[in-house]
């Protein structure tokens, strides 16, 4: 049992963190379109460039150093498509483009990241199929804080070689790790305001109400990246199913707290907030939400009836 | 990161619990039903924790010096979790080995440790701990129980409440005033016979004889009984709490029940309905948050980084899930909360309701993620 880093994640971490630390500024200052979200190409390519998707193949780094990854990536303003290229990706076989839009299930509907996906990725209990696309994704206006696309043409697709429950199984875990990152990205967001913003004359954050809510949000925020870290680990079903039932089950309460403490503020295109919490929408639902997961672990842990 | 447990912890964990197996009698589960401050298990700890002592599952983290084996953090730990689910058998002597021990090694004079440790160390003390008062509670720093300096003697007075193991306990580590503020607390080590001392047990939701009122009055004792300097009282509770860091592991027990909750449902065919099964895995996924937390407390020790704000996150944590077990419990099997055929889930519950009270308040600790962890200005 060792909760750290070993030295290679940390140095992967400490290098990520920097060119975040870059990007996310930049990714924050260029708001300027005010648009529900903005694709952080440059910080895609950088990250693309310097190898930091193949992270989870790499013996000293693994799907651990993957999980925090997205969790990392997540928190920035910007969004860009991270988890399925980080944890799927290097899973999938060779030669498998990048961006990836991922559909569970045959999920109706808009799908994440299809405007900028180069390959869909259809999990089914059966088959993990994959279809190139060059052309047939067309973007849709949506709530959610995602470039958001349908398919609008035909597709060819091929299975892959793979198996399809332990693909599932690093869906769930890269999804709970993205809803973390996005869950702490906007608290910290929110945190920033708090104690800054008076009101009564007095800082927000100073008030009991508030902080107690944000710290019991941080506690779930925080459990749940160590449930997700563990299921990167040991890539256990039930480890998985678990991570993601518990971020995306607080993910409601979390959500509803960070926009109340942000007042009218929050509401408004100028502030990035949304950029975090309709992301977080958007994940709590995937994959059927928390409901589902806890099911999928229930079955696991417990068996039938 | 490394989350499974090397073969050596898989080892000790599994003659921890042989021993337990073997070696709790066949009517430990009547006996622990009370929990740990009841007067059968404190009773039953003065037998019981010898034989640890004897099998060296007692203070095998101390130091040799005292009786232990230096062994590892992550072993203590490991031990804490297996006496906590078998519902703790060494009774309130576990707070001698976790802390009330290291911080006599710590603080104390040669004589104290001489006198004091051996028999902690053979597992035949009970102390009590004399924190909280009438008017002192979360706001532990207001006590009032005075003790004035009277020659080469101290003279107490004033009350203390809610003790558990006062009924038994040979001695009480106290906390009294010798002047005014934080700085004015000083700790006693008062041997619970001398005159001027009563114990008067609290009926309560946990069982008779747990919690009690101890008045003192003009009670008289050597200096020699004082721990560490006047005025010292703060930092070595402060140490105190520092080396317990995460408290019990309540979770290891919660996750347990929890099975058997399951299993008693499956029984009954009970465990179809999809709307039970998502709280089962719901309260399942707090007890893993909850250790995840607790565990990355105990990798901070062992690595030896200094106390964070980690153990404060994890306290909220362990509060939420004993509250949503024993809420499954007895929302889907009200049944087994009446009658005699269930006692450890009576046991547990009885335990989950004292969580985020006992040992600080949860929203003591929610305060302190707020004001440490996320480094919010403080309050008016
Ligand atoms: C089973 C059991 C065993 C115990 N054993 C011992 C023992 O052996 N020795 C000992 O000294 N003590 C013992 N205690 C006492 C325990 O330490 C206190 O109960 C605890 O510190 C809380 O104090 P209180 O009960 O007076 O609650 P109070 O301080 O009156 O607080 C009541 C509630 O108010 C809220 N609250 C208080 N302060 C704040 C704040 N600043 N911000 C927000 N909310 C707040 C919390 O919800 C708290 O639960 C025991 C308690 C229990 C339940």
């Amino acid at each position: 049992m060792r909760l750290a880093f070993n030295e290679d994640q940390a140095t992967f971490s400490t290098v990520l963190g920097q060119m975040l630390d870059n990007e996310a500024e930049a990714g924050f200052q260029t708001v300027e379109d005010w648009g529900r979200f903005a694709y952080g190409a440059a910080l895609d390519t950088r990250l693309d460039e310097a190898g930091f998707f193949d992270a989870a193949r790499e013996e000293d780094l693994g799907p651990v150093a993957a999980a925090a990854m997205i969790h990392e990536v997540a928190k920035a303003p910007v969004v860009i498509e991270c988890a399925a290229s980080a944890l799927l990706r290097p899973f999938l076989g060779e030669d498998i483009p990048r961006p990836l839009a991922v559909v569970v299930d045959d999920a109706p509907g808009a799908v994440r990241f299809l405007p900028q996906a180069r390959a869909i990725i259809a999990i089914s209990d059966r088959a993990v199929r994959l279809a190139r696309l060059d052309g047939q994704a067309k973007p849709e206006e949506s709530l959610f804080a995602y470039p958001m696309g349908t398919i609008d043409g035909g597709l060819s697709w091929e299975t892959l070689d793979v198996d399809p429950q332990a693909i599932r199984t690093l869906w769930q875990i890269a999804l709970a790790a993205e809803l973390g990152g996005v869950l702490d990205g906007g608290l910290g967001s929110v945190l920033r305001y708090v104690r800054e913003r008076e009101q009564f004359g007095r800082p927000l954050g100073s008030f009991q109400g508030v902080q107690h809510r944000l710290a019991e949000d941080a506690v779930w925020i925080e459990g749940g990246r160590l449930l997700t870290l563990r299921a990167a680990a040991r890539l256990d079903p039930a480890d998985a199913a678990l991570a993601l039932g518990h971020i995306q089950s607080h993910a409601t309460r979390i959500g509803y707290d960070l926009h109340q403490f942000m007042g009218a503020m929050g509401l408004t295109l100028e502030h990035p907030l949304h950029r975090w919490t309709y992301r977080a929408r958007a994940l709590r639902a995937e994959m059927g939400g928390a409901p589902h997961a806890f099911l999928d672990y229930a079955d696991t842990r417990w068996g039938g009836r | 990161m490394d989350f499974a447990w090397s073969d050596e912890n898989d080892a000790f964990r599994t003659k921890v619990s042989d021993f337990l197996d073997q070696n709790l009698p066949n009517d430990w589960q009547a006996i622990a039903r009370h929990g740990p401050g009841s007067r059968e298990q404190t009773e039953f700890s003065l037998s019981f924790c010898p034989q640890l002592a004897a099998a060296g599952f007692l203070v095998p983290h101390w130091p040799a010096e005292w009786g232990g084996a230096d062994r590892p953090t992550w072993e203590h730990f490991i031990l804490g979790e297996e006496m906590w689910a078998a519902g703790e058998p060494r009774g309130g002597q576990y707070m001698n080995v976790n802390w009330i021990g290291p911080v006599l090694m710590r603080y104390g004079s040669e004589e104290q440790k001489h006198r004091y440790l051996p028999p902690m160390a053979a597992g035949r003390a009970i102390w009590c701990q004399g924190f909280s008062e009438p008017g002192a509670g979360s706001d532990l720093a207001s006590l009032r129980t005075k003790a004035l300096r009277d020659g080469d003697d101290y003279i107490i007075n004033g009350q203390k409440i809610w003790t558990s193991y006062a009924g038994l306990a040979e001695t009480c580590f106290l906390l009294a005033r010798t002047g005014e503020g934080r700085s004015g607390i000083a700790v006693f080590l008062v041997p619970m016979d001398t005159p001027g001392i009563e114990v008067r047990a609290i009926p309560s939701l946990i069982g008779h004889g747990d919690i009690h009122e101890v008045f003192f009055t003009d009670v008289r004792i050597p200096s020699s009984c004082r721990l560490g300097e006047e005025g010292e009282g703060w930092t070595i509770i402060s140490y105190a709490l520092a080396n317990e860091r995460v408290g019990i592991p309540r979770y290891e027990m919660s996750s347990r029940e929890l099975d058997a909750m399951v299993a008693e449902l499956k029984s009954r065919g009970g465990f179809g309905n999809a709307a039970i099964r998502t709280r089962a895995a719901e309260a399942a996924a707090a007890c893993d948050a909850a250790r995840m937390l607790v565990y990355r407390v105990v990798d901070e020790r062992a690595r030896g980084e200094p106390p964070g704000t980690a153990a404060n996150l994890a306290r909220v944590a362990v509060v939420e899930a004993d509250h949503k077990v024993t809420d499954f419990g007895m929302d889907f099997l009200p049944d087994c909360y009446s009658g005699s055929d269930h006692a450890a889930f009576q046991a547990h519950h009885e335990r989950a309701i004292v969580t985020g009270i006992a040992a600080g308040a949860a929203e003591i600790q929610l305060n302190l993620v707020a004001r440490r962890h996320l480094d919010l200005p403080k309050g008016a």
